[in-house]
């Protein structure tokens, strides 16, 4: 019996981490294809290494209390079944919830969805006492925060590249001066986000100031190595790929730093957005295994890497063809556009993720490519849009906790 | 299935600008042409040009309402609005004075005054140069708005300086037209109409320039 549980469970991870894939990260990884710097299968093969290393080196490998901190697992510790129906509820709900916006293509967010489907069964098997209510308005906070904190970050970093790189006189000498710079950036974000979860992972914790200092000269050799890189690449002209003929020599440079961009979304990503399918599934593995309720949950290795390449999966599946559209219809996406929206994005996940905040990587990026907009960096972008998130994140959360308690009231009365 | 981010971006409006560009310049090459055959008294196909541009008008003016009505408000542009539909504004005054020019000749007998027909067909062709340009000024502009590259917008403020001076040139080519006008014709109703029409056909290069110096204020830095 249990075999089949897990086995029905699984299934349904699954199912949310390949729809997650579909949504999210094929929004992420949508402006490196739209600005031509990597191709399509390029794009699936990032996607599933960068964001199975990101689930795995910086996911989160300990669901606090019960996914994500909303409910208090000792009030469900003399019915451990009630947990496992409705974390089985919960992945059913905010899966279903997520496929739907894919399909009709609603801004929604994945984590969200997740969070909404634990306080909907919350509130049904043990009270609205038993939500942590602050978590909601932590919740609420990241609606505002992320996309503002990715609409800075990028609009900013894309002021930075107007004003320094590309209208000056020797825009390539000037890429060689700051493109090492922004490379540092990206490693210095990516190292720092792997000591404080990777290590945390492993149970070691070297303090603050070392991690910096530890940080600081990695991170430096990485811009070295990307100096020298960068140099290579203006004395080789960088042969362009046909679509990118079109490109100015900086942009084509820029499409080849878009790649590592392309692999630090891919990254952030995994880091925060696997949990969303694996968390739950691992509270079903650890109640079915140990038949109690635990304060909180180990996720095996074995289940990040799973999720990880299911998300990667999930993109591939059903996320490819709306990115070749993008790629062969969206050409307002350049590759310095694309490298400042995806730099903003990454940067404000990882960051956010490290601030407990739980954001979402789809409004991140619109944020992000939006602040690059505001910074007069698009070609046409349409605002409205912005009204279709705003009513996602009120429709999000009741959608899944109506859902949720729903199908945890039908799975109780059938099953218990 | 469909990703927000399609959603997000709408078709640039520099592409339908082009297309605008594009068939004003094919008309300023017809109002050529029709000028050169109406300076002939023999002139055949004048009709059939001025209907030809009559209709590049026409396609012109739903282009330019397209622009107008898919900006709405929420729309973030590398450009202001408000300075991109006045750019838009005074390239497509340059094909309303092109085809009120064509009007205005067919309002009179085939055939110009012969003194005055050398310096008109003159001032026609000098005011080609600047709509050709314009069509060039466009396409750079969708470059540079793409890349914003500081040669790209020298390259830009060169041909907006090149279409100014060519407008000085039509505008010194059109005071001595008129001027040749009232000392060589004697018909009050002939001096009338060529003045009128020398006017109008200085009127293109004027919205011509009109439409680069808006061009100038939107790659200011």
């Amino acid at each position: 019996m249990d075999v089949v549980i897990l086995g029905i469970a699984t299934l349904i991870g699954l199912y949310m981490a390949a729809n997650i894939g579909a949504n999210d990260l094929a929004n992420a990884m949508g402006t490196s294809v739209g600005s031509g710097a990597i191709t399509l299968n390029q794009a699936v093969v990032i996607s599933i290494i960068g964001n199975t290393l990101g689930a795995v080196l910086a996911g989160g490998y300990v669901t606090n209390t019960i996914s994500k901190g909303i409910i208090d697992p000792a009030l469900l510790a003399g019915d451990p079944n009630k947990l496992l129906l409705g974390m089985f509820a919960a992945l059913v709900s905010a899966g279903i919830c997520v496929h739907a916006a894919t399909l009709l293509g609603l801004p929604v967010s994945t984590t969200h969805a997740i969070v909404g489907a634990v306080v909907g069964f919350g509130v049904l098997s043990v009270g609205v006492d038993a939500v942590t209510w602050s978590k909601i308005i932590s919740i609420c906070a990241s609606w505002v925060i992320s996309p503002i904190g990715g609409a800075l970050i990028a609009g900013g970093i894309y002021y930075f590249a107007e004003k320094r790189i590309m209208t000056v006189k020797d825009p390539i000498g000037a890429s060689e001066r700051y493109a090492p710079v922004m490379i540092f950036l990206v490693f210095l974000v990516l190292i720092l986000s792997l000591i404080f979860k990777g290590l945390k992972n492993l149970h070691i914790d070297i303090g603050f100031f070392p991690t910096v200092l530890l940080t600081i000269p990695c991170a430096a050799v990485f811009g070295g190595v990307g100096r020298w890189w960068v140099r290579w690449q203006v004395r080789a002209e960088f042969k362009p790929r046909p679509e990118q003929v079109d490109y100015s020599p900086v942009d084509r440079l820029f499409a080849q730093l878009q790649i590592l961009t392309a692999c630090y979304i891919a990254f952030a990503h995994g880091a925060n957005d696997v949990a969303n399918a694996i968390g739950p599934l691992a509270a079903i593995f650890s109640v079915v295994k140990t038949h109690t309720v635990a304060l909180s949950v180990e996720v095996p290795f074995w289940m990040l890497f799973i999720g990880g390449v299911a998300v990667g999966g999930g993109l591939l599946a059903f996320g490819t063809r709306v990115m070749d559209t993008i790629g062969r219809h969206i050409t307002e996406i350049t590759p310095i556009r694309g490298f400042c929206s995806q730099f903003g994005a990454a940067t404000t996940i990882l960051l956010c993720s490290r601030l407990g905040f739980p954001v979402s990587t789809t409004h991140v990026l619109v944020g992000s490519v939006v602040g690059v907009g505001i910074m007069r960096g698009m070609g046409a972008l349409d605002l409205r849009v912005l009204k279709n998130i705003g009513l996602s994140w009120i429709v999000t959360l009741p959608f899944t906790i109506l859902l949720s308690m729903g199908l945890y009231g039908f799975l109780t009365w059938v099953l218990l | 299935m469909r990703l927000l981010l399609s959603s997000l971006f709408l078709e640039s409006p520099f592409e339908n600008l082009q297309r605008h560009a594009d068939k004003v310049k094919e008309c300023a090459h017809l109002f050529r042409e029709a000028a050169i055959c109406h300076a002939e008294e023999k002139c055949e196909e004048f009709d059939a040009l001025t209907d030809r541009v009559a209709k590049l008008e026409s396609e012109a003016d739903a282009i330019k309402r397209n622009i107008r009505n898919h900006l709405p408000r929420g729309i973030l542009m590398p450009v202001d609005k408000f300075q991109f539909l006045q750019y838009l504004g005074e390239q497509d005054k340059v094909v309303d004075e092109v085809e009120a020019a064509l009007y205005w000749l067919s309002f009179r007998p085939k055939g110009l005054p012969k003194e005055i027909a050398p310096d008109f067909l003159h001032l026609v062709e000098s005011v080609i140069p600047p709509i050709e340009k314009l069509a060039e000024l466009v396409l750079m502009a969708t470059k540079f708005f793409r890349g914003k590259s500081g040669s790209q917008r020298e390259k830009m403020k060169s041909l907006i300086h090149d279409i100014r001076q060519h407008e000085k040139e039509a505008d010194l080519l059109e005071q001595e037209l008129k001027g040749l006008a009232f000392r060589t014709i004697q018909d009050a109703l002939v001096v009338f109409h060529t003045v009128r029409l020398v006017e109008i056909v200085g009127e293109i290069a004027d919205h011509a320039q009109n439409a680069s110096d808006r061009m100038r204020t939107m790659i200011a830095k």
